[in-house]
């Protein structure tokens, strides 16, 4: 018997423990107790073979004046018994672990908190990173289960091992493939691989969390802006805080570390793996994390992604960008452009923040790479005015050569409906000339952004589009109508646009609010 | 996205236009259309294929007809489909372009 530095009182059992020995037992424990009523006990049963009821007995009588009872080092006989008999609610009960060795395993998936490897045929080991996993292991096993509950297919460990100095968990993922593995090996695949991707980012992203479940994102993310303070200008890292605090509050679930792989094919079945990052949140903080996995991480040095993902930077550029596409529903350019830039902001805050704590700025290397992130996020930080994005509404650059765009943007709106094709045309003309006009104007001879918000609604229905801008007041309807009656010579070549918008819309609005021009096109189809 | 189509015979310059002319295409046809109309007595703008017109076009349209009408020449539009007939009807260009 010995003490510790907290007072505990640790005790061997060893053996069998039976009804003949356990009085001799009970009479070890109580005098060593003696005088320590209410002190921690720590048993160590890697040496017990088995234990009998009478044993059980023994074990309750002691927790009566030493309710704090722990039972350490339990092989898996024992601990059955311990389970069967609910003793393992009674008291903290921890199982030994068996040992099991990854050399020579083929490494099939490395996240934030450790690496999966291939131990056989039909099994596969998660080695935590902190030697200190056991509550880590716990964390991961009950967001699993919570995952699986709400309809995400996810294997769930079922043992515990020993693995060197860290712990691992085992998972059964029989003849399995990593997303990345096909991707590296059947690039022909490709287009299969994002859309079993992208349709399970959109399960992962629909499924609802109940409130307290699962960690907020948007206070870690927050965290890495605050530390980003320290490394940024002044405005800037006010304005990044400021971005991500406005971020709305969304409790559907995010994966948090979701690259390929950690993604499984097993037989024909998708499978999701490494689920301790698992948090709920706006999905601009998935898509964040989602950049640095295939573009930002390698950024700096291409060869990054072949030693973490197995694929090449081509390959990661072109997967990252079919996905976006498919996750949003669009082709439309200037639609990824916005979202991936609001998504770099959050990705770039992270990678610096973990590359400065990580030692990145004691190599050449390591601060080459930080200086080449911090460039992008100071020239996002600049133009990027909010985090979040709607299907409905397109951010981009008010430039005129970006005109198809916006009318691509409307058109895809326009599509399901049964717009005929002459008020789509009027709808677009109105468009162009709006749009134009900001562009030309609105922030000359500097550049600014537009926004275009596209509704369609109501019985009759109706189009409504509306055009944001930063720029100088400008009320384009305040222009005198052309005379139109006028012959070729006579007639001034302007003012046409927005004769052609007032006379095809139903409704021309403008206001100037908050800071912004505001113009809204109505029209029933 | 315009295509032009550029062919000369006899004094007319024809200019076939499929897509969209709009202000970000309409820079492009109104180079073309000054070099066609260098030494051409009649310009015919063939439209049949033209899906969209904004009022960016309709200055480039303006302006050749007045550098035709001012070298005695003329400016014809044929195949306007309704759609585009009717934006002209609207800015009174109609009554002044000279459509077949």
């Amino acid at each position: 018997m010995s003490e510790n530095g907290t007072g505990a009182v640790t005790f061997a059992l060893t053996g069998r423990v039976d009804s003949l020995n356990a009085p001799e037992l009970e009479s070890q424990l109580m005098e060593r107790l003696a005088g320590r009523a209410g002190a921690p006990v720590v048993l160590d049963a890697s040496e017990l073979q088995y234990i009998s009821s009478a044993g059980l007995r023994v074990l309750l009588r002691v927790k009566k004046t030493n309710p704090d009872m722990t039972v350490t080092g339990v092989n898996s006989d024992v601990y059955e018994v311990l389970d069967m008999t609910g003793f393992t609610e009674l008291m903290t009960v921890e199982k030994a672990y068996r040992t099991v060795s990854v050399e020579g395993c083929e490494e099939i998936g490395r996240g934030a908190n450790g690496t999966i490897y291939r131990i056989d045929r039909d099994n596969v080991v998660k080695v935590y990173n902190n030697p200190d996993a056991l509550e880590d292991i716990r964390h991961e096993r009950e967001v699993a289960r919570l995952a699986l509950v709400l309809g995400i297919p996810t294997a769930i460990s079922y043992d515990v091992v020993k693995v060197g100095d860290s712990y691992g968990s085992v998972f059964e993922l029989l003849n399995a493939s990593s997303f990345s593995k096909i991707l590296a090996e059947q690039p022909d695949r490709m287009d299969w691989c994002v859309k079993e991707y992208v349709e399970m980012l959109r399960k992962i992203h629909g499924t609802l969390v109940p409130k307290g479940k699962l960690p907020d994102v948007r206070i870690t993310a927050l965290g890495w802006a605050e530390f980003m303070r320290d490394w940024l200008p002044e405005k800037a890292g006010e304005k990044l805080v400021a971005l991500i605090r406005a971020v709305p509050h969304d409790d559907h679930m995010i994966h948090g570390d979701y690259h390929t792989k950690n993604l499984e094919l097993q037989n024909d079945e998708v499978l999701l793996i490494d689920m301790d990052t698992l948090a709920v949140g706006h999905p601009i903080f998935e898509l964040a994390s989602i950049y640095n996995s295939f573009v930002g991480f390698s950024e700096y040095d291409h060869e990054t992604i072949k030693r973490f993902q197995g694929f090449d930077r081509e390959t990661g550029l072109t997967f990252w960008k079919k996905a976006l596409a498919a996750y949003l529903g669009t082709t439309n350019e200037m639609k990824l452009r916005e979202v991936e830039d609001k998504a770099r902001v959050v990705g770039y805050a992270r990678m610096i923040r973990r590359s400065i704590r990580r030692g990145g700025l004691d190599t050449e290397d390591g601060r080459a790479e930080i200086d080449l992130w911090k460039g992008e996020l100071l020239e996002l930080l600049d133009r990027v005015d909010d985090l979040t994005f709607d299907p409905d509404e397109l951010e981009l650059e008010a430039l005129v050569e970006n005109l198809p765009w916006v009318q691509e943007f409307i058109d895809s709106h326009l599509e399901s409906t049964d717009c005929p094709p002459k008020a789509q045309m009027q709808i677009s003309l109105a468009a162009e000339e709006i749009f134009v006009n900001i562009a030309s104007y609105a922030y000359a001879p500097e550049k600014g952004r537009a926004r275009v918000r596209v509704e369609v609604a109501g019985d009759p229905v109706t189009v409504t589009i509306t055009f944001l801008d930063r720029g100088v007041p400008y009320d384009p309807l305040q222009r005198e109508d052309p005379d139109v009656t006028l012959s070729a010579d006579q007639r001034d070549i302007g003012g046409l646009g927005i004769l052609l918008t007032k006379k095809t819309m139903d409704d021309v609005a403008y206001e100037y609010k908050d800071g912004q021009n505001i113009l809204t096109l109505k029209k029933k189809i | 996205m315009l295509n032009v189509v550029n062919t000369f015979e006899n004094g007319t310059a024809r200019v076939d236009l499929e897509g969209r002319l709009d202000t970000v295409t309409a820079p492009e046809l109104e180079k073309q259309l000054k070099d066609a109309m260098d030494d051409a007595a009649e310009l015919v703008l063939g439209m049949e294929k033209l899906d969209y017109i904004s009022s960016a076009g309709l200055r480039v349209l303006l302006s050749a007809h007045k550098i035709m009408a001012g070298k005695g020449g003329a400016l014809k539009l044929t195949g306007v489909s309704d759609i585009i007939m009717d934006i002209f009807d609207t800015t009174g260009f109609s009554e002044i372009l000279n459509i077949e």
